[in-house]
């Protein structure tokens, strides 16, 4: 190891006197419209893919069968599988004309409220939305949902994406502010919050502001911009310095509570009762969101000399960095609103890429720039960066819908190869297969409930308190869980209340991030810990339990039908004569366990609900 | 039936199947990183004391303060200090009432509160030159658990897990366990792995009835039903790697068969039947107070016990809270009652088992107090001290640390450290070279820069190592 450092010293010294400079860096030069490989395919994403697999003597893999197309579908576009009777109809359409059937289907999935759902989620994870403040207190957000609803809203009414990020970072400084743009600039009200009695008040505030600056370099610039905030460093875009000036857009917005009129009065079961909780708002309509608006009197900016707000370096004004195209700021223009729109200027060839980027990796489980968080010196080089940069301009000249980007996307033969790992030693960075990829923690949840019939399909609204042992619930300080009752019980894993100190330990053991810091992309482990969840977890047995007993009321003992229809139910296919052999078996001695009839059937649909296929988008 | 047979007798079933797959390379054991240099220490216990002890009435005797009691401090130690809640203007010294006396064939001092403990003075290496630069709670305990004061990194136990692995089959390699008052102020963040995969997160045990969150079988299924339910999912799961070679698949089967270990092993670990009632008098299990915290503490202590006996790497036992503004007399005496004996017994135990050599044992919270009575606005009287990063202590014992020592010390009136400073990164410096690490060289990359423990500081204090 130690000559590991040494030789990474020598390299430093090295690039000293030949330094690599980072405006020469990939994702900083302009996107030039990229010319399409000359191929069989007429849709461009294939003819990038297909002829660099040519290339490597790889072949694409065939299509995909219309059952996992159909449930693939789903899980990306929704993030819920689809239904027995979805999955018949679709099938009778495909085998009239496959391609009408696949392309009607896409249509109806963009068009679905759950599509804002799904999109959503990936857009919280990197927004670090959460439902509490996250230090001591922890104090609970009641009205951070009111964001997420407007994420939700502006993904499904497909919101231009710049539109959508403007409003975000610098919607209170549109001219006249309508009450849906200032709730965007609760975007910048998710960070962590400070609020321990005898704290350094400026330093909690300092770091508020780090976060926000930080926040917008992931989200937007693939720029891991809080590295700089202490001191340079070698070969990257960002200096010190400019990390400051950077900060200063952020420098002078000011917490502020708004009241606003909602749509929709929840009803009051939506909203948790407990005697004993005074906190808890009423669902009047008159709500109040988290906002963050301009400040009345300006505050100068410093460089904090290696991070310490105390040691005041020089002053310096809000500018972006010297590696990336050059901003202009009009007269009389707010900062952080020029900064939005520079955001999305024709001459800004990253932030395109970034969100073209990302939208990929939810569609193939990894990004054409596998570090999809860092664009930088340091991040993964795009395995297709014509590709990408097709998708980048598609995007932007689209007048960035989102919802045409994912279609020209899942419209292609790319998207639907089929994911069987044929050649398994064979790495998969150029695509010759789909990948299988397990879905995240909320869908894990999603997809039981569906399963099962239980699913609660509201959209939006105040979140839910699902039952949790209290030696969990009652970790933290000021915590208070009050249970949901009801279809509330039943809702999306995504609606499930976020509070920092007590995550819900389902949505952590598969992977949903503690939302400290901007995330673009999760992690996916596999562990044992997953592995009791999803046998024992008592939301997880009682979908089983609901849907065994529903079969065994319709099948009685003709445990095939019943198999065969839990089959449909979760895995939206027909058991082969293997599965059914087995299961057969273990039913029998199921039965000669439990004595049991239902039990027995109980337990079987919990063995399917227990498999990995369940949870993996194939 | 033959299909039970197989599972139930040797697992050959599906174990036979993780080894072929590994074997094949499609499961790949986990990559640890190697140690840099061989280790003195495989396992630590961390006795988290959460909220600050008051180091001046436990280890670390200040003649002159009680002299000076009810003056003003010198002027000169006030400037540029910030408090919690102390009024600084109007402050007084506060005395201590407690006697100290030495212990040991090294002498060291110890108070009336921590009889128990002063019978391992040769054993301990108490650090009375602590500090740090944090003084409220939850930033405090972020830098003590992290190596930085803002959520989001990785607890002392997930870089070690990430470093080493767990060297347990059935049970996970990092296990926190909970004394509660007030709750914890980070939560779960107090064992989270951070920007680390969420695999090296420390699992929350209760030490009653199911020790892990869904390790009980749902009141239905019968441990028979169990049994013949995984080894049918494992099979099926089975069947589909043998159409889809989805590698992750090969991974699930292996995870299945860990969870039905752990769904064994764990009421294992927390059957204290085959405990001798001698050891559960030792660690006072049968210890009754009106809030259990004291038998709840001891069983926590010897539970820890078997966990690393078991191969657990890593397990943080917090008692909360040693957050004493106000009643410092009689709270601090509470909290010694709970934790004195339990704490000498575990030492004892692990000594005699002969697994302290191998097992270090940490105690200490996220800063001490103040040598001034803390005279917040609304307290009528001054009957604690307030928070104080700026010296503190803490003591290690076993794992390569060299006991019988004291290392550091106080100025006169405990306000700030004397002699050989030790900062938290140094104390994680050196516990990861215990651990066979170079502090600078065990990194994860994350957000575009390699990230470590001691961030950019730390140096391994070599007086404290055996």
């Amino acid at each position: 190891m130690k000559s590991v450092h040494l030789i990474a010293k020598a390299i430093l010294l090295l690039g000293l006197l030949t330094p690599v400079k980072a405006d020469d860096h990939w994702a900083y030069q302009p996107i030039q419209p990229p010319a399409i490989p000359e191929t069989n395919s007429k849709n461009p994403i294939d003819a990038f893919v297909f002829a660099k697999l040519g290339e490597a003597n790889l072949k694409p893999s065939p299509e995909a069968p219309p059952h996992i197309l159909l449930r693939r579908a789903h899980l990306d576009l929704t993030g819920l599988p689809p239904s027995p009777e979805e999955m018949t109809a679709f099938q009778e359409a495909w085998k009239i004309n496959s391609k009408n059937a696949w392309t009607d289907k896409v249509d109806t999935l963009l068009a679905s409220p759950h599509f804002g759902e799904q999109w959503a989620k990936h857009w919280l994870d990197i927004a670090r939305y959460a439902e509490s403040d996250g230090y001591l207190g922890d104090t609970l957000r009641h009205w951070a949902w009111i964001y997420r609803d407007w994420v939700i809203d502006s993904i499904n009414r497909d919101q231009p994406y710049d539109q959508f990020s403007i409003e975000q970072l610098a919607g209170d400084l549109l001219p006249k502010p309508s009450q849906s743009q200032k709730i965007a600039t609760g975007f910048h009200r998710n960070n962590l919050k400070n609020t321990e009695a005898g704290l350094d008040k400026e330093l909690a505030r300092t770091k508020q502001v780090v976060n926000r600056t930080a926040t917008t370099g992931t989200a937007w610039l693939g720029l891991t911009l809080a590295c700089a905030e202490c001191h340079d460093h070698k070969h990257d875009a960002i200096s010190h310095r400019e990390f400051f000036e950077f900060y200063a857009f952020f420098n002078n917005t000011k917490d502020s509570d708004i009241s606003v009129t909602l749509d929709k009065e929840w009803p009051i079961t939506t909203i948790e009762k407990k005697k004993d909780q005074k906190e808890l708002p009423k669902p009047t309509p008159k709500a109040q969101a988290l906002a963050a608006l301009p400040e009345i009197e300006l505050r100068k900016t410093h460089v904090h000399v290696r991070g310490d707000y105390t040691r005041h370096g020089e002053e310096v004004s809000p500018a972006t960095p010297a590696a990336l195209h050059p901003l202009t700021i009009e007269e009389k223009e707010p900062a952080r609103l020029a900064l939005a729109k520079w955001l999305f200027a024709e001459d800004n060839p990253i932030t395109p890429r970034v969100a073209a980027n990302q939208i990929w990796q939810q569609l193939f489980g990894t990004g054409i720039v596998s570090t999809s968080d860092d664009f930088g010196t340091h991040g993964a080089p795009p395995t297709h960066p014509e590709l990408l940069d097709w998708l980048a301009l598609e995007f932007r000249d689209s007048g960035w819908s989102r919802k045409k980007l994912i279609r020209s996307i899942v419209t292609s033969s790319t998207y639907k190869q089929s994911s069987t790992n044929t050649f398994k030693d064979r790495p998969n960075e150029l695509l010759w297969r789909q990948n299988s990829v397990r879905v995240k923690a909320e869908t894990v949840r999603d997809i039981h409930l569906v399963a099962s019939g239980l699913f609660t399909p509201t959209v939006g609204g105040p979140s839910v308190h699902p039952p949790l042992p209290k030696f969990v619930s009652e970790v933290g300080r000021s915590v208070k869980w009050p249970e949901s009752i009801g279809p509330n019980r039943y809702r999306r894993g995504m609606y499930i209340f976020l509070k920092r100190t007590v995550l819900y330990p389902m949505l952590t053991a598969f992977d949903a991030p503690d939302t400290s810091a901007s995330c673009s992309r999760r992690e996916v482990t596999n562990t044992p810990m997953q592995a009791l969840t999803l046998l024992n977890d008592p939301v997880f047995f009682e979908c089983a339990d609901t849907l065994g007993k529903e079969l065994h009321l319709k099948h009685g003992d003709k445990t095939d039908e019943a198999i065969a229809e839990t089959f449909r139910r979760c895995l939206n296919r027909e058991p082969n004569p293997g599965e059914m052999a087995t299961l057969s078996s273990a039913h029998y001695d199921l039965l000669d366990e439990a004595k049991n009839p239902e039990l027995a059937m109980i337990a079987t649909t919990r063995i399917i609900m227990n498999l990995n296929e369940f949870i993996t988008r194939d | 039936m033959a299909s039970r047979r197989r599972f139930l007798s040797s697992g050959i079933g599906s174990l036979a199947l993780a080894s072929m797959l590994r074997d094949d390379g499609l499961l790949a054991d986990n990559s640890f990183q190697a140690p840099h240099f061989a280790p003195k220490a495989k396992r630590c216990i961390y006795l988290f004391m959460e909220g600050g002890p008051s180091q001046m009435d436990l280890f670390d005797p200040k003649p002159k303060l009680n002299e000076m009691d009810g003056e003003a401090m010198p002027e000169s130690l006030l400037e540029g200090v910030k408090f919690a809640f102390t009024e600084k203007e109007s402050a007084r010294l506060l005395g201590s009432p407690r006697t100290f006396k030495k212990y040991g064939q090294c002498g060291m001092d110890m108070s009336d509160l921590v009889p128990h403990l002063s019978d391992h003075a040769d054993d301990i290496a108490m650090i009375r030159s602590m500090y740090c630069d944090q003084f409220n709670h939850l930033p405090g305990q972020l830098l003590m658990l992290t190596g930085s004061p803002f959520r989001g990194s990785p607890t002392l136990g997930s870089w070690l897990n990430y470093g080493l692995g767990s060297s347990s089959k059935d049970l996970p390699g990092y296990v926190a366990m909970t004394t509660l008052g007030r709750g914890l102020p980070g939560g779960a963040a107090s064992w989270s792995s951070g920007y680390l995969p969420s695999s090296y997160s420390g699992a929350l045990f209760r030490n009653e009835g199911s020790p892990v969150l869904n390790l009980a079988n749902p009141d239905k299924i019968s441990p028979e039903m169990q049994r013949r339910t995984i080894e049918a999912v494992n099979d099926l799961n089975q069947q589909r790697f043998s159409e889809t070679v989805n590698p992750e698949i090969a991974s699930r089967i292996k995870n299945y068969e860990l969870a039905y270990r752990m769904q064994s092993a764990a009421p294992e670990l927390i059957d204290l039947s085959d405990e001798t009632e001698a050891t559960k008098e030792a660690y006072g299990l049968n210890r009754q107070d009106k809030t259990g915290f004291q038998a709840s503490y001891a069983r926590n202590c010897l539970l820890a016990r078997r966990l690393v006996e078991r191969g657990t790497r890593f397990v943080t036992l917090f008692l909360s809270t040693w957050d004493q503004h106000s009643k410092l007399d009689s709270e601090l005496t509470k909290n010694t009652q709970i934790s004195d004996q339990p704490v000498a017994a575990l030492l004892q135990d692990l000594k005699d088992r002969g697994l302290l050599d191998e097992t270090l044992v940490v105690w200490g919270g996220e800063f001490g107090r103040t040598p001034l009575g803390e005279n917040r606005s609304g307290f009528k009287t001054v009957t604690g001290r307030d928070h104080h990063p700026y010296s503190f202590s803490m003591w290690m014992a076993g794992g390569g640390i060299k006991g019988g020592q004291t290392l550091g010390s106080t100025d006169e009136i405990g306000w700030g450290v004397e002699k050989d400073p030790v900062h938290i990164h140094d104390l994680h410096a050196t516990i990861l070279h215990l651990f066979g690490f170079d502090h600078e060289e065990l990194t994860y990359r994350f957000q575009g820069r390699d990230f470590r423990l001691t961030d950019v500081h730390g140096k391994v204090v070599k007086k404290l190592l055996a």
